[in-house]
Formats: structure tokens, C-alpha cells, sequence
């Protein structure tokens, strides 16, 4: 199964643009990317429909991470996915071209709230993704248990971009 | 030169251009004077992944444009999107070609992963719906017609058009082509001088345009941002200029087609097979 995340360049670079302001106490800004979902019999395609900043004042201050969301960005995202019929996925950005890696805290901050959009959306998919300045990586589960990668993402504008994932091997390829 | 073949002469498009057009999917609806062109364009420029679809057999009056078809043809009653493929495996053997010999809405799963639809149907209706497709996938939309009027007894105008539309772009009703007068009117008749009159040279010149749209898109040679393209084809002069129609017609964002309009109206992962999650 192919998974495909598809958005316009606008939307991206709204995105980008939110995600490099500067907080009081944070080091970097997370979002949510809400998004709509259709199907063929080798594809999941992913569309983006909308951003979702979270809030100064819902950033928890931890300085052992760049950025920790508390409890209430997290309850603002699932009633966006409580109230309508859309998948959400967590997205931040790390400070580089290229290829983004997940670092251990991705990983692990990942599996402790994504799979809770399932609770209150389970028709739809839901996951993460990290921003570069031109790229990205991303993970989508199926439900609380399956989680597959990104594998390609489709950046449609007047300058098009397919960026697809080959297998490499690497570590940050393994969902 | 790559497995692929000797891209040479196109390197201009970019270090990174063959693998690009390599890993493109384009879907093509309508296979007959425009679409074969089409076909045949993106297969020598080195797209990797067709899918075309068409509900059609050739007949003789095809002959007149239909690239790559053939008198055995006719007489065989080929499909047209077969004709297609077999147009591109001889420029391309590598390439993966899809058909689908039906009606293009009853052969969605194609367009939904594609990274191009190419809309080469009849009619403005056609043209809509297409492009309605085109938004609920979030696709690049290229469409592409001509038309002939009577200007007297023994005159007549040739036209066509190449629209390229993007997903967060005008719609072709925002710019003003698509407009509830055209609408009506093909509910009463189409065209002036028979039924759906088509010449290859008309065909292939918009179908150029469509396909140099396109390649922009991807491997851009050149800085270009443009969230639209409306380009008009006087045939009679063979003159093609950017239409001014949308200077009067555009208004502001597209209020055709929003966010929620995205997708598979009733997506449910929990109706889906257990073949999902193998990657």
C-alpha cells in the first residue's frame, strides 16, 4: 500500500510560515494538519484541508524538548475530529533542508497521543509528519495498533514536487 | 543516457527531470484526437505511469486525427485507450500503462493517485464534471477542445483552448469559460458544423500546449508561477495568446469548490481491505 500525503504549496508554506514563529518559552511551535482521505485498491491518499496552530498558552514549559504541547491542544484537536469527519496529523518542523529524521522524542510523543484520535475518529486515518524547509516524513496509523509510513508526498503548485520515499534501509524509513 | 533511454536533447529540463517525469502518473480521459496526442507527447518526454480511459471503439471517422491508429483498427473495432497503450509501449516499453475501456466515472480508482488528470471530453458538461474530479483529488486539471462555427455559407472560425487549473486556484467557472450560458446552450446543439468537428493539426497543437503546461509544472526551465493557464488558439490565424477573459471574470478565490469537497465523500477506514497495510 502506497501512502500518499498531498497539499497545495500554499498551504505548506502557510504551514511552514506558522511553525517557525517564535515562542516565549518553546523552541519550536507544533500544529495539526487536519485532512480528508480517499482510496484505491494500492493507495491511501492523504489531502490536507486545513492547519490547526496550537495556542501560546497550550505549550507545557520543558526544556528537555523543543516543544511540548499540554493537555488542552490536544483535547482542541480531537474535538476538531470529534466534530467533523477528518483525520489529524501532528506536524512539526525541524530547521534544515533535506530529508527530516523523527528523533527519539518524535517517536515516543507520537505513540502516546496519536493513536487517541482513534477514540473519538476511527473511520478516518490519523498520524505525524516533520517538516524540513523542503521536505518531509511521515507516518499514518490505521487504527490504534497499524501504523504505516508516508511513502510519498505530492506538493502541488505551479512548481510541482513528487517526493517519493525509496527504501533505504535507514532507520527513520521504518514506521 | 539511463536504462530509461538518451533524454539528451530535454536536459535542459533538469538534473532530476528524468526520474521526475519517470515516477509521474498522469491520467488521460479521452482517448481520441486530443488524448492520443497526449498519450504519445508525454510517452516520448518520458512519463513513467499511465492510466487512460476511454469507453470507445475507433471507427473510420476517427482516422482523420486519432494518433497511432490504423485502417486494421477499424476494421478490428479497437478500443481506443488500447490503441494508446500500444502507441506508448512502442515509445516507451518500460512504461506502466492502465486502461479502462469504460466511462471515466465509473473508473475513479485511476485518477484518485495520479499526479496529472488530462480532460479530453466533449462537451462543457463533461468539462465540469472533470474538473469537479480534477479538485475532489486535489490534481492538476489540463483541458483541452476546439470548436468550429459557421461564419457564412462557405466561412468558418476554428478555435481551441488549453486550461490548466491547480487545486487552490481559479476553477474553470471562475475564470469564466465555464459559464451557465455555454451550459445551456449545449443542451441545444454543439458545434455548427456537424457533430463535434476535429482536425489533428488543431488537436495537436493544443495538445502542445497541454503537455508543455504540464512539463512546466514538474521540471520547470525557467522561474514560472502561475496558478492558472487559459490560452486560446485562433486556428483560422493559427495564433495562440493568453485569453483575457478571466481579466473580466476573476473575481477572488475559487467559491466552486472548498475543503470539504476533498476526498471520498463516505471514506471509512474500517470498510477497507486487510491489503492496506502492507507496504
Amino acid at each position: 500500500m502506497r501512502a500518499i500525503f498531498r497539499t497545495t504549496d500554499q498551504f505548506l508554506r502557510d504551514v511552514r510560515q506558522d511553525l517557525v514563529r517564535p515562542h516565549r518559552f518553546a523552541a519550536e511551535r507544533v500544529g495539526f494538519i487536519s485532512i480528508r482521505a480517499a482510496v484505491t485498491s494500492e493507495s491511501l491518499i492523504l489531502l490536507a484541508e486545513g492547519y490547526h496552530a496550537v495556542a501560546d498558552d497550550d505549550y507545557i514549559d520543558d526544556q528537555t524538548v523543543g516543544a511540548m504541547m499540554g493537555q488542552e491542544a490536544i483535547r482542541k484537536a480531537l474535538i476538531v475530529a470529534l466534530l467533523q469527519p477528518l483525520g489529524m496529523f501532528h506536524v512539526h518542523m525541524h530547521e534544515h533542508r533535506g530529508r527530516p529524521a523523527y528523533s527519539p522524542t518524535d517517536r515516543r510523543e507520537q505513540l502516546k497521543f496519536v493513536p487517541d484520535f482513534f477514540k473519538v475518529r476511527p473511520q478516518m486515518p490519523h498520524g505525524a509528519i516533520v517538516l524540513s524547509h523542503d521536505r518531509a516524513i511521515g507516518r499514518t496509523w490505521l487504527d490504534r495498533d497499524t501504523v504505516i509510513n508516508i511513502t510519498e508526498f505530492n506538493i502541488i503548485g505551479s512548481q510541482m514536487t513528487i517526493d517519493i520515499s525509496r527504501p533505504t534501509g535507514r532507520v527513520d524509513f521504518i514506521a | 543516457m539511463t536504462d530509461r533511454g538518451d533524454f539528451s536533447r530535454q536536459s535542459f529540463l533538469g538534473p532530476d527531470a528524468e526520474q521526475i517525469l519517470a515516477d509521474a502518473r498522469v491520467t488521460i480521459v479521452g482517448l481520441g484526437g486530443g488524448g492520443s496526442h497526449i498519450a504519445q507527447q508525454l510517452a516520448h518526454v518520458g512519463v513513467g505511469h499511465f492510466r487512460l480511459i476511454d469507453p470507445q471503439e475507433i471507427d473510420g471517422s476517427n482516422l482523420n486525427r486519432l494518433i497511432g491508429g490504423t485502417k486494421q483498427d477499424v476494421v478490428a473495432k479497437t478500443p481506443k485507450v488500447e490503441i494508446g497503450e500500444r502507441v506508448i509501449r512502442s515509445i516507451r516499453p518500460w512504461a506502466e500503462v492502465r486502461t479502462a475501456k469504460r466511462e471515466w466515472q465509473l473508473a475513479d480508482d485511476l485518477l484518485k493517485d495520479s499526479h496529472a488528470l488530462f480532460g479530453c471530453v466533449d462537451g462543457y458538461r463533461q468539462r465540469m464534471y472533470l474538473e469537479g474530479a480534477a479538485r475532489r483529488f486535489a490534481l492538476p486539471y489540463f483541458d483541452i477542445g476546439m470548436d468550429v462555427t459557421k461564419l457564412d455559407d462557405a466561412q468558418y472560425a476554428v478555435a481551441g483552448q488549453m486550461i490548466m487549473t491547480l487545486p487552490d486556484g481559479p476553477c474553470m467557472r471562475c475564470l469564466g469559460f465555464l459559464t451557465q450560458q455555454r451550459l445551456d446552450r449545449e443542451e441545444d446543439q454543439y458545434g455548427d458544423a456537424g457533430i463535434n468537428p476535429q482536425v489533428v493539426w488543431i488537436n495537436g497543437t493544443l495538445a502542445s500546449l497541454a503537455v508543455g503546461a504540464f512539463v512546466r509544472l514538474l521540471a520547470p526551465w525557467f522561474r514560472y508561477s502561475r496558478d492558472f493557464e487559459w490560452l486560446e488558439l485562433a486556428g483560422n490565424h493559427q495564433l495562440v495568446s493568453r485569453s483575457r477573459q478571466p481579466d473580466y471574470s476573476f473575481k477572488g478565490p475559487c467559491t466552486h469548490f472548498g475543503p470539504r469537497d476533498l476526498g471520498d465523500p463516505f471514506f471509512d477506514l474500517s470498510k477497507l481491505g486487510p491489503g492496506l497495510t502492507k507496504q
